[in-house]
């Protein structure tokens, strides 16, 4: 550093440096000298590139950086960062050498608010979803009262499932539980989960119960990825959402049927209770015993009525039949030739039985029989 | 065997049929006879004791 610097020898194609070189040191020396670090402000020209990388700009009052934020970096955040939001980014400083420019190669980006880009992100999908009317209230379907199949997505060792298969199990095990196993958690969750869904979306399954466990909103965010939330609502069988607890609403509870506290509220919402079934089985035999003892009640006394009618009829009949027949004797006795012989007549009737009615028909010497009351007389014409 | 759902349903409707209408004996029987048989199979479904579980093991379907 002592030597004064000659100014016109270093003004040759020797001496002068080239910008390549300029840029290249100027990116060690700054590499070397600044270390990664937290730096904190405002996001400004925000642009995501086709190839997933994310340009902007960081600024506060005094002056701005340009940032680079690359793919295999931000493939992780729920969504980018607006222009306007204050951001923390952990970062490398370092020169883009084909620009000349100083940047910050970020390596982590959160806002400094509250929930921050998650928020955002959660805010973003919502709008997204209510836009095309799938948190619709009309939309929320009942729950079968009689379950054949549950079918239950969540990681496969958890509490989740044991809870679930407990509350199943005492309440209603005539149903059966189809388990299909997912990565809840970590970057595979959400790819894991709808390939889950789009499993049972081809099951005869009544009714889908989908858990996990509370965990942090970070945790918890397969379950807040509109795509998950949209595969929720697209499934054909009525979808029961216990993801994390009551304080944290996810994206999948609010588009699912319904939304239940725990695991264990999702299974008891899920089925009815088999001692209640069974009292109201219990019941419909009593009606049934009832119902049958009635209708053969019934049964008997229409056989009496029939009876009784049966009965009245006939002794109609009879004493018809018994009046008819007096009526007819008397007539029958007055009509009787008997009781004319008894008056004195007699009938004349030739040996054929034909009776002699005409002077013509009794020529003299003629024999013939003669009736009268008690008996028949032979007798001849003189 | 039918699911519960079903089996209920109609032993519902057996007993509403005997309760309301004038049935004749032959009739009435058929159904209680149909009608205890049902809730006998009801009933075992529902005492059954194992709940059945089945992992349908996840397909990486793309």
């Amino acid at each position: 550093m002592g030597a004064p610097v000659d100014l016109f020898a270093a003004a040759s194609t020797e001496g002068a440096w080239t910008v390549g070189e300029v840029t290249r040191r100027a990116r060690a020396v700054i590499e070397a000298g600044l270390p990664p670090l937290w730096v904190r402000g405002e996001v400004a020209g925000f642009k995501a590139w086709r190839s997933g990388h994310w340009y902007f700009s960081l600024r506060d009052k005094a002056a701005q950086i340009r940032c680079v934020m690359f793919a295999k970096q931000n493939y992780m955040l729920p969504t980018p960062p607006v222009d306007g939001m204050q951001v923390f980014v952990f970062a490398r400083p370092s020169m883009y050498e084909e620009k000349g420019e100083f940047q910050l190669t970020v390596m982590e980006l959160l806002s400094t608010e509250q929930g921050g880009l998650w928020k955002l992100a959660f805010e973003k999908a919502k709008a997204a979803l209510i836009k095309d009317g799938l948190l619709d209230p009309a939309r929320k379907r009942h729950m079968p009262k009689f379950p054949r199949r549950i079918a239950v997505v969540t990681s496969p060792d958890g509490a989740v499932l044991r809870d679930i298969q407990a509350v199943v199990g005492r309440r209603w095990p005539v149903a059966e539980l189809i388990v299909v196993p997912a990565q809840v958690q970590g970057a595979k969750a959400e790819a894991s989960v709808c390939s889950a869904l789009n499993r049972i979306r081809r099951l005869p399954v009544d009714v889908l119960i989908v858990g996990r466990g509370g965990g942090s909103i970070e945790d918890l965010w397969a379950f807040n990825s509109e795509r998950v939330a949209r595969a929720v609502a697209a499934m054909p069988m009525p979808v029961i959402s216990a993801v994390g607890h009551e304080t944290d609403v996810t994206l999948c509870d609010l588009v699912a049927d319904l939304r239940a506290p725990t695991p264990s509220a999702a299974a008891e919402a899920a089925t009815p209770d088999r001692i209640e079934v069974l009292a109201h089985c219990t019941v419909l035999g009593q009606r049934l015993g009832r119902a049958l003892r009635i209708a053969a009640r019934h049964v008997v006394e229409r056989v009496n009525r029939t009876g009784d009618r049966l009965n009245r009829c006939m002794d109609h009949r009879l004493d018809r039949s018994r009046a008819l027949l007096t009526a007819h004797s008397a007539r029958l006795d007055a009509l009787s030739p008997l009781r004319v012989l008894g008056r004195g007549y007699a009938v004349a009737r030739d040996e054929n039985g034909r009776v002699l009615k005409r002077v013509a028909q009794l020529p003299a010497g003629k024999e013939f029989r003669l009736r009268v009351t008690d008996g028949e007389v032979d007798a001849s014409v003189q | 065997m039918p699911a519960f759902s079903e089996q209920l349903e109609r032993l519902e409707a057996i007993v509403r049929k005997l309760e309301a209408e004038d049935l004749d004996l032959d009739e009435a029987l058929k159904l209680f006879e149909e009608g205890i048989e049902r809730l006998r199979v009801a009933r075992e479904q529902l005492t059954q004791a194992e709940l059945k579980v089945k992992k349908v093991l996840e397909i990486e379907s793309s």
